[in-house]
Order: structure tokens, then C-alpha cells, then sequence
């Protein structure tokens, strides 16, 4: 197990996520891919972290952070979708355009 | 004593500054001793310094220098400072101007005590005769020849205000200005001569020139030229042929001033002038024969109108005009002493003639001489001193002057009482001096050894030592009693029949004498001339110059200026409003493309953008470029996935 593998397994986590965040059209589905592109990233903290430097703990910690944050902004996200489903009955991005320009 | 000398000019100019500012006017105001106290002081400084040069106990000539003012200079392409001097130069002649100038004007200003008395500018009279005075004798004593020229032009103006003192009446005025412009016409050619000079020469100095001709430095074509131009000078001030005709007109000033200007100031600059720039005169022919010959002409011209004229004062500055010209003759018959020598005696007896029909007129209220006589018994001392100064002036033997002329002069007055002290006692001086200065000036040829003219080494003149025969003095005095006899035939009796059937045979002669030989004319008919030359320049100025040159300057500049205006609002501008134009639209048209609010599509162009940029900038080790190239594929597959109809 090297670096690499793991890295891989990080771009591959992302590349999903990233694919669900853009082609899903239930916004919880969206919710749901950030989450993976986030423990994407947190994958590659920890990787990182302990091949290349391993006696610190500076990846780690910013991974438990990043975890946190992510939690937080699930709460946040999900208030928000259910604002806007109680306001127009639907769940699909598309209906979504209360912002637009 | 010499090394105050340069006071002498000063403290008559301090008084007659004291005396303009220091006071008001006012009748019994003391300021006017202040002036003659002033030249009194000059007087008694002249005198000693004459004394002493007189008894060798002072030797002449006596220079000295002090810095005026220096500037930038270049000569022969290296460039150096120049220290311009001013100083002043005592020689004999020097010292005997001195002696007149002071004597005159202090007499005239005792005189002008009473001749003035309850003028109502009493006060600026004096400062005005102060600065003449002041003007006249810092040209006398200056040794550099800008300075002389800047009191040339001080005597100029101040006899300007002098002859135009009573400036109330129309003529004063007229011939004040007659005054000025004439020799301001002359000044111009004096103006070039020492413009001449210093190109020549490099220095204004008299004693530095004198030594540049006397190594024969000075070619004879610069020193013609230079002396006409000296020449035209003097001919304006000394009244020469032909600028000639504003003395008899200056006549219109106060009598006192009269003597002043006739005698001492105004006209004897003139020839000093001449006289002190003599060694110029010596090494060109042309311009000594010039100035004799003008002498000349001016003194047969000046007499011939004399004779025609009946105003007292015009007759007197007939005689000055004659007299002069005998002067310059003299000086351009290499002369010098003579020519000096007359103007010392001819101020002595001219001062008094003046202050004589000064007291005459202010007995009798009238210039006319026709209307005057018996004056003998009314005005005893008037009469006399009158009478040595005629004789004086028309060279009987005896008395001081050498010279004759026709002078009409004598037992035409008509008075009631003597004049007032104040005018006697300068008539008396006068007359002392009219009648003996030549005696004493002549005895022993003291004059000629104290003023003269040293000859420049290798430029002795050829007939400098020709003696007139003696029989041709007895010739002159003979001509002399046969004019005052004839004079006395002709005009002695009241009525003037056989003088007035002379006139009417010879009216032709006679009315070309009393218009002056249309010399007046003559002038007005330049001055007219030269109107309608400036006229046809003003013409050709403000429509040819002016329409076509400036405004047509101007006109063009306007049209350039359209066009730059038409390709700033055209071009340039339109190009600023054209890039801000397309700044819009093109904003407009991506706004079009992503405007359709839906939040994946934004996340899509996003991440594409991530992608690219991460393509560009991350080093190119294979796996991020593989993880990049599959990032953009991804990209361009979820694009298609989502513009798939819904």
C-alpha cells in the first residue's frame, strides 16, 4: 500500500462525488455527493499526513475540522431544502431558480 | 579739491531734488537759496580749481574711475566679465566750462530772485534751474561717454520743462516740444557715433579713446563717421544748420532761463562736446571740414534772419545761432582754443544781454523793439551794460568779443524805473566780465596755454600755424562801426522810413528772411511726409498684415482645430465608446449563454474551469495530468448528460 493507492482511492471518491453533485436531481442526492467529495478530501489529509510527515498530527487535525465543518454544513443544507420544499413543493434542482438573474 | 570734484554735479541735483520734494510751494519760501547756495558752492570749488590750474598749482588733466556696473561679455569667443567706469575727467577746457556753467547759472538764479518774484511756481523754478544746472555739469566733468550722453539728454529734458515753465499759454508748450524733438533728431545721430565707439574702441571712456586714436588704432572712415554723427549731436543742441530752428522758438521760456540755456547749459554742450571728442575730429578731414562748414552756414543764415526780426529775444537768439556757428567754424579750422575761448566770453556777454532784455522786459512789458527807446536816461545801468555787451559781442576793440555782426541793439529802450537789486547786480558782474574777460583771459595767451588741444603725435595738422594777416582785424572792426552805423542811420530816428523803404524795395529777400528760410516749413512738410509714410505702414499693417498674416494665422489654427476636434469625437472617442460597447454586449451574450438559473449547470462550468486550470498549472507528473484528462472527460460526459432533454 503506497501513497498512490490511496490517492487514488481520493480521486476516485471525488470523481463520484463530483459526478453525483452535477447529474443528480434530488437535491438530498446532491447533499449526499458533497459529503463524499468531502471524505474524499479527508482521505487524502490522512494519507498525506502520515506517509509524508508521519510525526505530526497537522492532516489529522484539519481533517477532524473538516469533518465538523462538513456536519455543519449539512445542517445548514438541509434546513435550506426544507425551506424551499415547504415553499414549492418539489425536491428536483431545476425547479430551483428563485436566484436567477 | 579734485578728488570731490564728481560733488560738483551732485549737490546741485541733491538741491534740486530738496527743493522739488523738500517743500511747498510758497511765495516767500527760502528754498530757493538752497539751489543757489548749492551752485554758489559749485562756483567757489570752479573757481579754485581754475585758480589752481591757472598758478600750476594743480596739474591737469585729472582723472579718476570708480566701478559702476559689470557684465557678461565675450570677446574673440572667450567669455569675461566687463567693468563699465564712471569717473570723472578734469582737463583745461573742463575746468573752464566748470567756471561758466557755475557762474552763469548762479548769476541767472540771483536774477530770477526778483525776475520770478510771485510766480505761482516759484519753488519748482529753482529745482528745475538746480537740475539744469546739475544735467549740464555732470556732462562737463563725466570722463565716460555714456555718461555725458545721459546728462546730453538731462539738458534736453530739463530745458524742455524750462522752456515750457509757463505752460498755461499755447506757445511754451509748443516750443518746449519744438525743443525736444528737434534735438532729439540730432541725439540720434550722436546715439550711433557712441554705439560707433564702442564697437570700435571697446570703452566709453575718453581717456582710453583719446589713447586708441593717438596709436592710430581708429580707421579715418570710423572716425568720420563717428564724428558726423557727433557732429549731428551737437547741431541739434548748439543749433546748427539746420536743426537750427528751436532756439528762436525756445524764446517762449522765462528770460533768466533764456541766458541760462543760451549762455552756459543748453547750447555750449554742444560744442563742448565737439571739443571734448576733438582728437576724433583730428584724424578724419571730412568730418573737420563738415563741422566748419556748418559752422559757417549756420552763423551767415542765423545773422541774416537777425536782421528782419524785431522781437528782442529773437534777435538775441539770432545771435546766439550766429554766434555758435562761429564757434563750431572755429573749432573745425582747428581752432580749439578760439573756439572754446569764444564760448567763454560769448556766455559771459550773451548772459548778459539776456539778463538785459530780461529787465528790460520786465519794465516795459513788451518784446518788441519797435516799441522801446530813450531808455538811456530811465535805465542807466540797464543801458550801459546792454551797451558792453553789444559792443562785446560785436568785437570792439577793447572789449571781449572778436567776432562782429550786425546787432541792432542799442538805444531802443523805453522804461520807467530801474529794475530791483537783485537783476542789477548780475548785470553789473556781467558787464564787468563782458567787458574785461578778454583782457584778462588773453593776456599773455593765458587761455590758450591753460585750454588746449594737444596735438596727437604724427597728426599734426598742416596749417595749424597759419596766422591771419593783422590788417584783418582792422578790416573786421572797420566793417564793425560801418554795420552800427549804418544800424544807427537806419533806426536811430523814430519812424524807421528809410529802414521800411529798404524792406519794400528788397521784400522778396526780406520775406524769405523773416520765414526763416522756410527751414520751419520745410520741416513740417518731412514731419507731414513721414505722417503719410507711417499712415500708408498703419494701412499696410492692419490690412495686409493683420488680415492676412495673423488673422489668417488665426483662421488656419481654427480649421486645424476642427479637424482635430472631428477626429477626437470621431475616432478617438467613438473607439473608447466602441471597447465599452463591446465590453456590454459581450457580458450580455455570456449572460444569455448561463442565465437559465439552474444551480448544476454553474457547479458544471465551475468545475470545467477547475479542471482546465489545474491542467495548466499543476506540474506534469502522469497521474495528476491522467486525474486531470479524466476530470475534463467527466466534465464533457455530465455536460451532455445534462443538456439532455428533460
Amino acid at each position: 500500500m503506497s501513497l498512490g493507492h490511496y490517492l487514488l482511492l481520493g480521486a476516485a471518491l471525488f470523481i463520484i462525488g463530483l459526478f453525483g453533485a452535477l447529474t443528480r436531481r434530488n437535491v438530498i442526492g446532491i447533499l449526499m455527493s458533497i459529503e463524499l467529495m468531502f471524505n474524499a478530501a479527508n482521505i487524502n489529509l490522512a494519507a498525506c499526513n502520515s506517509y509524508l510527515h508521519p510525526a505530526g498530527v497537522a492532516g489529522m487535525t484539519l481533517a477532524v475540522f473538516v469533518i465538523t465543518v462538513a456536519a455543519a454544513e449539512v445542517v445548514v443544507g438541509l434546513a435550506l431544502v426544507l425551506a424551499v420544499y415547504r415553499n414549492s413543493a418539489t425536491a428536483y434542482v431545476e425547479d430551483f431558480s428563485l436566484l436567477k438573474g | 579739491m579734485l578728488q570731490h570734484v564728481y560733488l560738483i554735479p551732485l549737490i546741485p541735483l541733491a538741491a534740486s531734488l530738496l527743493i522739488l520734494l523738500g517743500a511747498k510751494e510758497d511765495p516767500r519760501s527760502p528754498m530757493p537759496f538752497l539751489g543757489i547756495a548749492a551752485t554758489g558752492w559749485c562756483l567757489l570749488q570752479s573757481i579754485a580749481i581754475f585758480y589752481g590750474a591757472a598758478t600750476g598749482a594743480l596739474s591737469l588733466p585729472y582723472a579718476a574711475d570708480w566701478s559702476w556696473f559689470t557684465f557678461g561679455a565675450t570677446a574673440g569667443g572667450k567669455p569675461f566679465l566687463y567693468d563699465m567706469p564712471v569717473g570723472v575727467l578734469i582737463d583745461g577746457s573742463a575746468a573752464v566750462m566748470l567756471v561758466v556753467v557755475t557762474l552763469v547759472s548762479f548769476l541767472v538764479q540771483v536774477y530770477s530772485l526778483s525776475y520770478m518774484r510771485g510766480d505761482p511756481r516759484f519753488k519748482r523754478y529753482y529745482a528745475y534751474l538746480s537740475f539744469f544746472t546739475a544735467s549740464m555739469l555732470g556732462l562737463v566733468v563725466s570722463s565716460n561717454l555714456l555718461v555725458t550722453f545721459c546728462c546730453w539728454e538731462l539738458v534736453g529734458f530739463s530745458s524742455y520743462i524750462l522752456i515750457g515753465f509757463w505752460f498755461e499759454r499755447p506757445e511754451p508748450p509748443y516750443a518746449a516740444k519744438k525743443a525736444f524733438i528737434t534735438t532729439k533728431l540730432g541725439d540720434l545721430g550722436l546715439y550711433l557715433a557712441l554705439l560707433l565707439i564702442f564697437c570700435q574702441v571697446g570703452s566709453f571712456q575718453i581717456p582710453q579713446i583719446r589713447e586708441y586714436v593717438a596709436r592710430g588704432f581708429m580707421p579715418a572712415a570710423a572716425a568720420t563717421a563717428i564724428g558726423l554723427g557727433i557732429l549731428c549731436g551737437a547741431a541739434g543742441k548748439s543749433a546748427q544748420f539746420p536743426l537750427f530752428i528751436w532756439l528762436p522758438d525756445a524764446m517762449e521760456g522765462p528770460t533768466p532761463v533764456s541766458a541760462l540755456i543760451h549762455a552756459a547749459t543748453m547750447v555750449a554742450a554742444g560744442i563742448y562736446l565737439v571739443a571734448k571728442c576733438y582728437f576724433i575730429f583730428a584724424v578724419s578731414p571730412v568730418a573737420m571740414e563738415t563741422v566748419a562748414w556748418t559752422g559757417a552756414i549756420t552763423a551767415l543764415l542765423a545773422a541774416t534772419m537777425a536782421v528782419v526780426s524785431y522781437d528782442i529775444k529773437r534777435v538775441l537768439a539770432f545771435s546766439t545761432v550766429s554766434q555758435l556757428g562761429f564757434m563750431m567754424c572755429a573749432l573745425g579750422s582747428w581752432g580749439f582754443s578760439a573756439g572754446l575761448f569764444h564760448l567763454t566770453t560769448h556766455a559771459a556777454f550773451k548772459a548778459l544781454l539776456f539778463l538785459c532784455a530780461g529787465s528790460v522786459i520786465h519794465a516795459v512789458h513788451t518784446n518788441d523793439m519797435r516799441q522801446m527807446g530813450n531808455l538811456d536816461k530811465k535805465m542807466p545801468i540797464t543801458f550801459f551794460a546792454t551797451l558792453a555787451g553789444t559792443f562785446a559781442i560785436a568785437g570792439i576793440p577793447g572789449f571781449s568779443g572778436f567776432f562782429s555782426k550786425d546787432m541792432i541793439l542799442e538805444k531802443v529802450f523805453e522804461h520807467d524805473h530801474e529794475s530791483p537789486w537783485p537783476m542789477t547786480v548780475p548785470l553789473f558782474v556781467l558787464m564787468a566780465l563782458a567787458a574785461f574777460s578778454g583782457w584778462l583771459l588773453d593776456r599773455g595767451e593765458f587761455f590758450t596755454r591753460l585750454v588746449h588741444f594737444d596735438a596727437l603725435p604724427g597728426l599734426a595738422p598742416a596749417h595749424e600755424a597759419a596766422h591771419a594777416p593783422a590788417y584783418l582785424t582792422w578790416y573786421v572792426t572797420a566793417a564793425v562801426f560801418f554795420a552800427i552805423y549804418l544800424a544807427y542811420r537806419l533806426y536811430g530816428g523814430s519812424n524807421f522810413r528809410e529802414a521800411e523803404s529798404i524792406k519794400r524795395r528788397c521784400a522778396p529777400v526780406f520775406n524769405l528772411l523773416e520765414r526763416r528760410y522756410y527751414l520751419d516749413e520745410f520741416f513740417l512738410a518731412l514731419v507731414g511726409l513721414s505722417d503719410q509714410a507711417a499712415r500708408l505702414a498703419f494701412w499696410i499693417d492692419s490690412e495686409v498684415v493683420d488680415r492676412f498674416f495673423v488673422d489668417g494665422w488665426g483662421l488656419l489654427m481654427l480649421a486645424l482645430a476642427r479637424l482635430c476636434h472631428l477626429f477626437d469625437d470621431s475616432i478617438i472617442d467613438r473607439s473608447v465608446d466602441a471597447t465599452g460597447g463591446l465590453s456590454v454586449s459581450l457580458g450580455g451574450t455570456l449572460r444569455w449563454i448561463v442565465r437559465r438559473g439552474l444551480v448544476q449547470e454553474y457547479l458544471l462550468w465551475s468545475a470545467a474551469v477547475m479542471s482546465v486550470l489545474t491542467l495548466l498549472t499543476l506540474p506534469a507528473q502522469r497521474y495528476c495530468l491522467g486525474a486531470s484528462v479524466g476530470l475534463g472527460l467527466l466534465a464533457i460526459l455530465t455536460l451532455l448528460l445534462v443538456r439532455r432533454p428533460r
